[in-house]
């Protein structure tokens, strides 16, 4: 019931703005919190390269915050859950929680600083209507104001505000990596049945979330020159990893659309094999040892990128 | 012939084509202009501040007339200075003629040393399965999951047909 009054909200503010023209900032913020608050489930296809597989993805937000699974529907079984900041992953036949234990993800989304970031560095317009997954769609393109990040292009469920389909291209307009929903159950018929299944109240830790708050902010030492502008330092932690890594830290920076994540460890045998550039889709990793350390940098933006930020990277601690 | 040198250079032979291709350069003159070429063709494709050619003749009449300056002059200073250049430029195109025939010997470790020095491997490998951590820590900050939902940990669910099951 409370989803469908969040869906009617939403539908009220997204016809709204594209009713009066508003900014397409208030679409933004359509967008976001349709993501959040709206119960769906579907399945979508990802495709990168000549690579494509098909996954189905459910979100489902009851009284105890939101639940959300995503399974790859092709080779071996991997699945994420999240719930409330908690982020677990299936690993050798478990599911195992794989966030930093920082509450990360669990803020309130598309703060007005992050909205501001985002409209100064890409010019977002709106390029027409199209379908998708048999729903009608707004198209929106957000248009990076220099080389260093991706253009993207993103399609709006017009009913609902959902992200039917999305785009990432680079500076020659071709597509690096693109989902779109094939199927989509909105509301009361999305599948929430699995939300109360006993893979779900056996999950390793859940609801227990660090509440300490007044833990201070990390100051690492660690800095980068080089960051493309209008990247902000956004969160800045040590985290343990899983496996057998020493704790980590990691610098996140974001434009409002893309981030880059940091991260400095101590160099241990065989990191060497790791060092280089590579990709997955619109996601790059840049790995080097320098100085007995080991950086990797890693985000959705492009190889060139990467490697200006990893070259950056400076200790200026004591 | 020249399909197979294209595809070498596009890096697109499996190691022993390569191989044998390489060993082929190495004996026969025209095949070996026939690569000389294609990298000629390329560079200027690539539009480089300068391009390798063949130079040997024009560096070698011009280190003949430097013999003839080496007596002192009572000229003027700008005479000099201009000497001067001239020699640089000569042992320039020394320096370029001395990496030319570098690569003529050993035209197949031209790519390895590229490689060596840039410290990079080739731009199109895909991540590690081993650098999933990475992909989900970053994950976790990153805004893409406002605008793109639990859809944007695709990337870290994806996997490679290569990728053995753990």
């Amino acid at each position: 019931m409370k989803a469908w009054v969040g869906v009617f909200g939403l539908m009220l503010a997204f016809n709204a703005s594209a009713a009066g023209g508003q900014s397409t900032l208030d679409l933004l913020k359509a967008i976001a919190f349709a993501g959040h608050q709206t119960d769906y489930s579907g399945v979508f296809v990802y495709q990168y390269g000549n690579h494509v597989e098909t996954s189905r993805i459910s979100h489902i937000v009851d009284q105890n915050g939101g639940y959300e699974k995503l399974e790859g529907l092709d080779g071996p079984r991997r699945e994420i859950i999240r719930h409330r900041g908690q982020v677990w992953c299936y690993r050798q036949n478990e599911m195992v929680q794989v966030d930093s234990g920082k509450g990360g993800g669990k803020f309130p989304m598309l703060l007005p600083d992050q909205l501001s970031a985002l409209s100064e560095n890409y010019k977002v317009r709106e390029v027409g209507t199209d379908r998708v997954a048999g729903h009608e769609t707004r198209v929106l393109l957000f248009q990076p104001r220099d080389r260093l990040r991706y253009t993207r292009k993103v399609w709006v469920d017009t009913g609902t505000g959902l992200l039917l389909k999305s785009a990432v291209l680079n500076d020659k307009n071709q597509i690096v990596e693109q989902y779109a929903f094939t199927e989509l159950k909105v509301g009361k018929d999305a599948d929430r049945s699995w939300i109360a299944s006993d893979e779900v109240k056996n999950l390793p830790g859940l609801g227990q979330v660090s509440q300490d708050k007044t833990e201070p902010a990390v100051n690492s030492g660690w800095v980068v020159d080089a960051m493309p502008g209008g990247f902000r330092k956004t969160t800045e932690l040590v985290r343990p990893m899983h496996g057998n890594h020493a704790p980590v830290t990691q610098l996140v920076f974001s434009d409002g659309l893309s981030a880059i994540s940091v991260f400095v460890e101590p160099a241990s045998p065989g990191d060497d094999e790791k060092e280089g550039l590579s990709s997955r889709g619109a996601v790059n990793l840049y790995s080097k040892i320098v100085d007995g350390h080991v950086y990797h940098v890693v985000g959705e933006v492009p190889p060139i990128t990467v490697i200006q930020v990893l070259n950056s990277i400076r200790y200026n601690g004591k | 012939m020249k399909h197979d040198i294209s595809a070498l250079m596009d890096g697109e032979l499996f190691e022993d084509e390569a191989e044998t291709l390489l060993g082929q350069i190495r004996r026969d003159p025209g095949i070996y202009a026939d690569w000389a070429v294609y990298h000629l063709i390329g560079d200027v494709l690539r539009q480089p501040e300068c391009i390798h050619r063949d130079m040997t003749d024009r560096v070698s009449e011009r280190l003949r007339n430097e013999a003839t300056v080496l007596a002192p002059r009572s000229r003027a200073l700008k005479q000099k200075a201009r000497v001067f250049a001239l020699s640089a430029a000569a042992s320039l195109m020394a320096v370029g003629m001395v990496a030319w025939m570098t690569l003529q010997i050993n035209p197949e470790t031209a790519p390895q040393l590229a490689m060596q020095q840039s410290g990079m491997r080739p731009v199109n490998l895909q991540i590690q399965p081993a650098a999933n951590d990475y992909l989900m820590a970053h994950q976790e900050f990153s805004p893409s999951n406002d605008m793109n939902g639990g859809a944007s940990y695709i990337h870290t669910v994806t996997y490679s047909p290569e990728e053995k099951l753990q």
